[in-house]
């Protein structure tokens, strides 16, 4: 079996420093190709350097060879007349991929017809067969705004195909996506990859790594770790870092016995209800948050769980039903952690002079913070950066230090772990519980992940749009 | 929605005649001499004014009686568009109005044709090279061209063209010949700020992902830039039209008056200088309602380029 | 592709641009020479001498003398301390008001703000030359009906700016969690919005001088501004073009300088892109 596309020694430099080590792949017919890793480890960097598009100052080295075609990576001009014609690309967040302002159909078609050469009316048809194949055939007159997310993805992907790819290189397709959501898209991709197509998938994500089988290759910090079938691979991996990520994905993580609610009740919520855009989100929900609690809310995304959140914080309005708060402790004492760690502080002042900004309001014991980092595994050192000079992971632990250091008794965090990386995720989630337990507040904490959720949480409540029942 | 937008739009001329009346009539206010006196002359022309029609307009508008009940019949008056005779020429300010219109719009859209041309176009390739030797240039070109003031491109030209070379006449109104010089310092001033708007609008749409998208699709720049770059910069430039629209307000006061083109500019100018105030009233309430019509025009035409809801 | 290795973008650049240095320095030499000029060599710029009408340097006057033989560099100072001063008092004025209440419709919403944004947009539609004209009518004082009907031009800038990022910054995560935090609208003004504010406030106070100081010479040239003889830039071009071809650099003096002054304003006004 001839591969579709194979390259050698691949490498990505910018001035002067190697940000992809020297790697090697192969992508056959009918077997999905993947790249596993982390934000930052290079993957993204290796697929540009396959197609041509890395950003403007860095450069590739190596030899791609595609079809019966030789090509240098170091060239990248070489790789554009293959685009749409034998290489199809699916970017991250197909519903910003297309054009605002076009129907679905016509951007279908402009492939069949620019590129393929098809005549306008032959392209159109050619255009709604795809769509239709696709379940789309209603929706080819609609513009990407009057899409839903999983229809743009797969009009993306008609579109992406059109002029002839054979092969398709799909980044982060899953990027924020919900594991239904997640489900759609990976059997879209190997739907493409069935009938003797090439499927490279760039990706952090496990669960989609695992699903699309066929060969899988992980890559750290530039280098790739271990390559080879992706069940061998996940079933008995060789090195230490691949066995971490595994751990790391919430559906391995260790199922815990839920503790019973001991402490006073918090806060209390009577026939709450929430609506937005005229669709009802929940409705005469009760629920009691009792001190040193973990309680955790699910479901798919636009179900109204971060509503739901907010309106317990009394940070969103409710169209029914009241929240009342346990008598006697300060407003200041009821805290939120943010989905985007760096958008949670002040861009412009460095985080030491955040906290100290709200010592000096509290009146708080500026003694307090050296031992929270010591507890956080945070570096002292961070605290001269800016928000933006920190990694996610760590900011997100000096978002929950910012919060500790005014003693909690509720703290809602609203996805804090979802623009994170697993490794990073386990951790700051058992962090965050442990912590919890220690401080005897009670944590709420809203996930589109139900494993996540399922594993670290005493007691959930699963949102699912329109109805909501307390478990 | 439109019909909102339309009601908003409605509501900006009420304020805008509001508005111009309060200025126009602390003008009046402003004025040395008797103001009965005055607003008869505004009336009748200076020509027809007595004592009597001056008693008579005292009695009318109760001048005796506090500023503001005055004020509220000359509100009144503006409301019904009943603007009165220019105190100089003494013809309604109406057919002043109309006539130097003409020769306005003349000179504006010769000049926004000419600006059409140079602008846009360089701005949209300079834009989808962003950072190349073209956009570069033209940020040179425009920084420089901006920090030349209209007036003073007149005056650069007229010592260039009419003088050092005499090629072209420095002012005058009639033959073909007359158009060019003030047009062209006109259209450059228009030019170098469209050249930058169009340059950002299209730059900026050609760093969004579905500009990188359509490269992968296989099409190639210039069906890009037919199929996906020119209409979704089209709001962006619509929306600027206003913008040109004040810039060429603006640049027409001056200009007229440099060149001698008997417009509305040339007219507010002579109007001010002479205290005309209905004449002053006049231009002031076209403009500012014609900026508002525009701003409705802008609204249609930007609804029909990009009709989605809610926009970014 | 965006990049998705995030951690490979630098953070972002902070501090004045080439541009923005290249206009400060060019400001400064302006306004170096208009409070300068006097004290290096004192002349009064009113002061005729028909003998020396269109002569050139000399010792009491080093640019020169005009048609009526008044020092080029005493007039050349004077009308750019003139213009540069209503510029600065309509820029200064039009940023507090336009600012202050950029903010407030910001924060308030509802009624506040869209009777602010009604009364911008309208106010918008009378062109700001029109504006300055009539006020020049209404307050005698020229230099002081500039400045105010100048103000009254500018302020929309600033308040259609300050409105929208306001409204912006203050939906983000951030002020909601100093809100939670315990702070008070105070903090949120310093730490929150004015940082994003504050290089965006540079660019329209320039982008507003430099109008204001066109507005002013453009009115001069077409003899409905600032009243002989007190000098003034446009004023001093229309005086001395007449006598162009005996004496070009009368005329180019003041041209000069009203091309760097705009030129440094615009290059300053040219803050970092994000």
């Amino acid at each position: 079996m001839t591969p579709l596309l194979s390259a050698t020694d691949i490498v990505v430099q910018a001035a002067g420093q190697m940000l992809v080590h020297p790697a090697t792949l192969v992508l056959h017919p009918g077997r999905p190709l993947t790249i596993l890793g982390e934000t930052g480890s290079g993957k993204s960097l290796l697929a540009q350097a396959l197609i041509g598009t890395l950003p403007q100052g860095l450069t590739a080295r190596g030899r791609v060879t595609i079809g019966d075609r030789v090509l240098d990576a170091a060239d990248p001009a070489s790789f554009r007349p293959l685009w749409g014609r034998t290489l199809g690309v699916l970017p991250q967040e197909p519903w910003l991929s297309l054009d605002p302002l076009m129907p679905a159909r016509d951007q279908v078609a402009e492939g069949h017809a620019l590129v393929r050469g098809l005549s306008r009316v032959q392209a159109r048809t050619a255009a709604v067969r795809d769509l239709d194949g696709l379940g789309l055939g209603r929706a080819g007159g609609l513009r990407p705004d009057q899409l839903s997310g999983g229809m743009a993805q797969r009009a993306a992907f008609a579109a992406a195909r059109a002029g002839g790819a054979r092969i398709i290189i799909a980044d982060e397709p899953t990027k924020g996506l919900d594991a239904h959501r997640r489900d759609e898209i990976c059997a879209l991709l190997l739907k493409g990859a069935a009938d003797g197509g090439g499927l490279l998938t760039i990706t952090h994500d496990l669960a989609l790594a695992r699903a699309l089988g066929g060969d899988l290759m992980v890559v750290r910090q530039g280098r790739v770790v271990e390559q080879g079938p992706t069940a061998q691979v996940l079933a008995a991996p060789d090195s230490d870092y691949t066995r971490a990520l595994i751990a790391a994905d919430p559906a391995s993580w260790p199922r815990q016995a839920p503790r019973p609610a001991q402490g006073a009740p918090v806060l209390r919520a009577e026939v709450l209800s929430a609506a937005r855009g005229g669709r009802v989100l929940f409705r005469d929900l009760d629920l009691s948050v009792h001190l040193g609690e973990v309680l955790g809310i699910t479901g798919p995304s636009g179900c109204g769980k971060s509503t739901l959140g907010d309106t317990l914080l009394g940070l969103a309005w409710a169209e029914a039903g009241r929240v009342q708060r346990a008598q006697g402790i300060a407003p200041v004492r009821f805290q939120k952690l943010y989905q985007d760690p760096p958008s949670a502080f002040p861009r412009a002042v460095t985080l030491g002079r955040a906290l100290d900004d709200l010592v000096a309001l509290h009146r708080l014991d500026g003694a307090r913070i050296a031992p929270l980092l010591d507890r956080m595994r945070l570096s002292p050192g961070l605290l001269t950066r800016r928000p933006d000079a920190v990694s996610g992971g760590e900011l997100q632990r000096l978002a929950l230090l910012r919060v500790l250091l005014l003693d909690p008794v509720f703290l809602f965090a609203d996805e804090p772990t979802s623009r994170l990386d697993l490794i990073t995720q386990a951790q700051v989630t058992r962090l965050m519980i442990d912590i919890a337990h220690q401080a005897g507040m009670a944590l709420l904490i809203v996930s589109h992940d139900a494993h996540l959720i399922a594993r670290s949480c005493d007691r959930v409540i699963a949102l699912d749009g329109p109805l909501a029942q307390a478990a | 929605m439109i019909w909102r937008a339309l009601g908003y739009r409605a509501a900006q001329a009420g304020v805008v005649a509001f508005l111009v009346g309060v200025l126009t009539f602390l003008m009046m206010q402003a004025l040395p001499g008797d103001m009965a006196f005055r607003i008869a002359a505004g009336r009748y022309g200076y020509d027809m004014v007595t004592a009597d029609a001056a008693a008579a307009v005292r009695a009318e508008l109760g001048l005796d009686r506090p500023a503001w009940a005055a004020f509220m019949v000359w509100l009144g008056d503006l409301g019904r568009l009943d603007l009165g005779v220019s105190v100089i020429s003494g013809r309604p300010v109406w057919d002043e109005i109309r006539h130097q219109m003409g020769a306005s719009l003349h000179l504006a859209g010769a000049a926004l044709l000419l600006s059409a041309l140079i602008g846009p176009p360089l701005g949209i390739l300079a834009g989808l090279r962003a950072g190349g030797w073209l956009d570069r240039g033209l940020l040179v070109l425009s920084s420089g061209l901006r920090a030349v003031p209209q007036f003073l491109m007149g005056l650069i030209l007229i010592v260039l063209v009419s003088i050092q070379l005499s090629w072209l006449p420095a002012a005058g109104h009639g033959r073909a010949e007359h158009i060019i010089l003030p047009a062209l310092t006109l259209a450059l001033g228009l030019a170098a700020v469209s050249a930058r708007m169009a340059r950002d609008a299209m730059a900026g749409v050609a760093a969004r992902p579905f500009y990188a998208f359509g490269r992968w699709k296989g099409l190639s720049e210039g069906q890009m830039l037919r199929r996906h770059g020119l209409r979704n910069i089209g709001v962006a430039m619509v929306t600027f039209l206003s913008l040109q629209f004040v810039m060429l307000v603006e640049g027409v006061v001056v200009v007229e008056s440099i060149f001698g083109w008997p417009g509305i500019g040339h007219a507010l100018v002579h109007a001010i200088f002479g205290r005309d105030v209905p004449m002053v009233q006049g231009t002031a309430l076209l403009l500012g309602l014609g900026f508002v019509a525009l701003n409705a025009l802008t609204d249609l035409l930007t609804r029909l380029i990009d009709p989605r809801e809610i926009r970014a | 592709m965006s990049l998705s290795d995030a951690t490979l973008t630098p953070p972002a650049a902070r501090g004045p641009t080439p541009a923005q240095w290249a206009g400060g320095a060019i400001l400064l030499l302006v306004l170096g020479f208009a409070w300068g000029a006097p004290l290096l060599v004192p002349a009064d710029p009113l002061r005729q001498d028909l003998m020396r009408g269109l002569a050139g340097p000399d010792a009491a006057a080093p640019l020169g003398y005009d048609h009526l033989g008044r020092s080029l560099m005493a007039r050349l100072a004077a009308a750019l301390r003139l213009s540069l001063s209503i510029a600065g008092v309509a820029v200064l004025l039009a940023g507090v008001l336009g600012t202050g209440l950029g903010v407030l419709a910001a924060w308030r919403g509802g009624w506040v703000d869209r009777a602010l944004v009604l009364l911008a947009d309208s106010v918008l539609a009378l062109p700001g030359l029109l504006m300055v004209l009539i006020i020049g009518v209404i307050i005698s004082n020229t230099p002081l009906a500039f400045a105010i009907g100048l103000t009254l031009v500018l302020w929309i800038e600033f308040f259609r700016l300050t409105r929208a990022t306001a409204a912006r910054l203050l939906a983000a995560p951030g002020v909601q969690a100093s809100r939670l935090l315990g702070f008070g609208p105070g903090y949120v003004f310093r730490r929150h919005l004015w940082p994003d504010l504050a290089p965006m406030l540079l660019t329209v106070a320039a982008f507003g001088a430099a109008t204001a100081i066109m507005l002013i010479a453009a009115l001069g040239f077409v003899s409905v501004g600032i009243r002989a003889p007190r000098p003034e830039l446009g004023q001093m071009m229309v005086e001395l073009l007449p006598y162009y071809r005996e004496a070009p650099m009368a005329l180019f003096l003041p041209v000069i300088a009203i091309f760097l002054t705009i030129l440094a304003l615009n290059l300053l006004a040219q803050g970092r892109r994000p």
